[in-house]
């Protein structure tokens, strides 16, 4: 699915988070926003997402406009920094949640269900903790349960915040890589936001470079640091 | 941006506490002294009052005891008690979930006024709760000519006591929820949001196990005083036994008349409704506490047993 965002603005009382964005992603892209803290960047995912509303400004999920939809209508797969689990659920049922609130007309059967969580857990390599609870997994599992939550509803378009921020850094690389792999297999349209520029470059088609709200440039990992738009991008990528 | 959370050490848990204890440990005849302090003060203050409310209770034999509660009025005034609770307990409970998602979920100009607003009956005394009802309701209240018309009664009658009670017990669910809800956060509602549930499917499978036990402890305490409350419920009620009076009422209405055996009795079954109150809340926090308990102890035994047997895990 392709996103368009037309000058979106959002903020936060006298704090302007997200300043007039302008944005294409194309069907099958996976594109990086880095910036630094405070930058604005999981603000514009959460608009994207739609838990977040724009002040001004719209949203095209394939040239259909989804400015006013609320979250669980646009239904973007959405990946959270700290995972947010459901606690109270078995790793079974967490992945079988969206799959379970579905309106009835389109509901799976109970066999249907079934099927499809364990054939996630197998992508995820976590066959057989499926009656373990959230607490009783380690931060890479229980991220890459995360995962398989939101790709269970079959998303079109998959939202990462900060998807390996709260993991160690010899994990965070397997998973890295592990995502890479399963957006080669999948080409399910991906944004993730990160504040490391090494992840961005590594998995990202694209990078869209943000501060301060605004973007300041966007472009292949090799174009935004062979030609570097502006002094900031220049100074947070380190380039001379 | 980065809000890391710190799964081990969830809001709430006590290890330093601990630790500070044991590191400000005081020499053994203070702690005695403390304790034997502590210990003078509940005997004399809880203890013994709640012993002599069951010796007053059986002081004329269990024969006198039984009979009170054959006594029409005394029936009713339990009936009455337990109606008040009936109706009060739910109302305080939908309202107090409602007011802790309200203000807990989102910011809106009027909450600060809200959080107030939810704390009032803790701040004025019951004694003004009642007497605001009869300045509203009442026959010469705001909407006294009003409902004289239309022949409702409220003042003096059962409504009164059930919308008094219901005034002073207002805040214990929404107070025992608002800080759980609060350290909780809402990124799992989120995340049920963006998974496509609705608001009434995320209340009811997320936020609802998420407080099960703190809500359980709010109604508790609710219940506990709506059935002892006392001086709003005295202003409103015109304390006419085996019409509007409340066992709180009746217990002083026997005690008035000299009737200390039946006014013993039936402050004893007060107090065991009280006890058993109590019991309930101690399984609630002890339940409450083990899974947390629980939480953090698999966790450790998982970290362990996946640093050792997936080590790339």
């Amino acid at each position: 699915m392709s996103i368009e965002i037309t000058s979106l603005s959002k903020s936060f009382g006298h704090f302007p988070a997200v300043t007039d964005v302008n944005l294409r992603v194309d069907t099958g892209e996976m594109v990086a926003f880095l910036g630094p803290s405070g930058s604005g960047k999981t603000t514009l995912l959460r608009i994207i997402a739609g838990l977040e509303f724009a002040d001004s400004g719209e949203v095209f999920f394939d040239g259909e406009n989804v400015s006013q939809k609320s979250a669980n209508e646009r239904k973007a797969g959405f990946v959270f920094q700290s995972y947010a689990l459901f606690n109270h659920m078995s790793i079974f049922e967490n992945i079988a949640f969206g799959l379970r609130v579905a309106p009835r007309s389109r509901r799976l059967g109970k066999e249907k269900i079934r099927e499809r969580v364990l054939s996630l857990l197998e992508t995820i390599q976590l066959s057989g903790l499926e009656s373990r609870f959230p607490v009783q997994l380690s931060g890479g599992q229980r991220q890459r349960v995360a995962f398989a939550r939101a790709l269970a509803v079959e998303p079109r378009v998959l939202l990462l915040d900060e998807p390996f921020g709260a993991l160690d850094a010899k994990v965070r690389r397997e998973l890295r890589g592990w995502l890479t792999e399963f957006h080669n297999t999948t080409h399910l349209t991906s944004l993730f936001v990160t504040h490391d520029q090494e992840e961005a470059f590594e998995v990202a088609n694209r990078v869209v470079i943000i501060n301060r709200g605004t973007v300041q440039q966007v472009g292949t990992p090799e174009e935004v640091r062979s030609a570097p738009s502006n002094e900031f991008v220049r100074d947070f990528l380190a380039l001379d | 941006m980065a809000s890391f959370i710190d799964f081990r050490n969830p809001p709430g848990s006590d290890r330093r506490a601990d630790d500070w204890i044991r590191a400000n440990s005081e020499p053994i005849w203070v702690r005695r002294v403390l304790i034997g302090i502590l210990l003078l003060f509940f005997i004399l203050f809880l203890g013994m009052p709640l012993l002599v409310i069951f010796q007053g209770a059986l002081a004329m034999g269990v024969q006198t005891f039984l009979t009170t509660f054959t006594d029409d009025n005394i029936l009713h005034s339990v009936q009455i008690t337990l109606l008040v609770a009936l109706i009060a307990v739910p109302s305080n409970a939908a309202f107090g979930v409602a007011a802790a998602w309200a203000v807990t979920r989102y910011r809106f100009t009027g909450r600060a006024l809200l959080l107030a607003l939810i704390d009032l009956p803790l701040w004025v005394s019951p004694v003004i709760g009642g007497l605001i009802y009869v300045l509203i309701y009442g026959r010469r209240g705001y909407l006294g000519p009003w409902l004289q018309e239309h022949d409702i009664r409220i003042i003096f009658a059962l409504p009164g006591v059930i919308m008094a009670t219901t005034f002073v017990t207002f805040p214990f669910v929404a107070r025992s929820l608002i800080p759980l809800m609060q350290a909780q956060g809402c990124e799992e509602e989120e995340a049920a949001l963006t998974l496509g549930a609705s608001g009434f499917q995320i209340l009811r499978r997320i936020t609802l196990p998420k407080i099960r036990w703190g809500f359980f402890y709010g109604v508790i305490l609710c219940n506990a005083r709506a059935m002892g409350e006392f001086g709003a419920v005295s202003v409103v009620s015109a304390k006419v036994s085996g019409m509007t009076n409340t066992m709180p009422l009746e217990i002083e209405r026997l005690y008035n008349d000299y009737l200390f055996a039946s006014a013993f009795a039936v402050a004893s079954a007060l107090s065991m409704l009280a006890l058993i109150t109590l019991v309930l809340k101690s399984i609630a926090e002890w339940a409450n506490e083990r899974q947390l308990v629980a939480g953090q102890k698999v966790l450790l035994e998982a970290t362990i047993n996946t640093t050792q047997i997936h080590p790339a895990a």
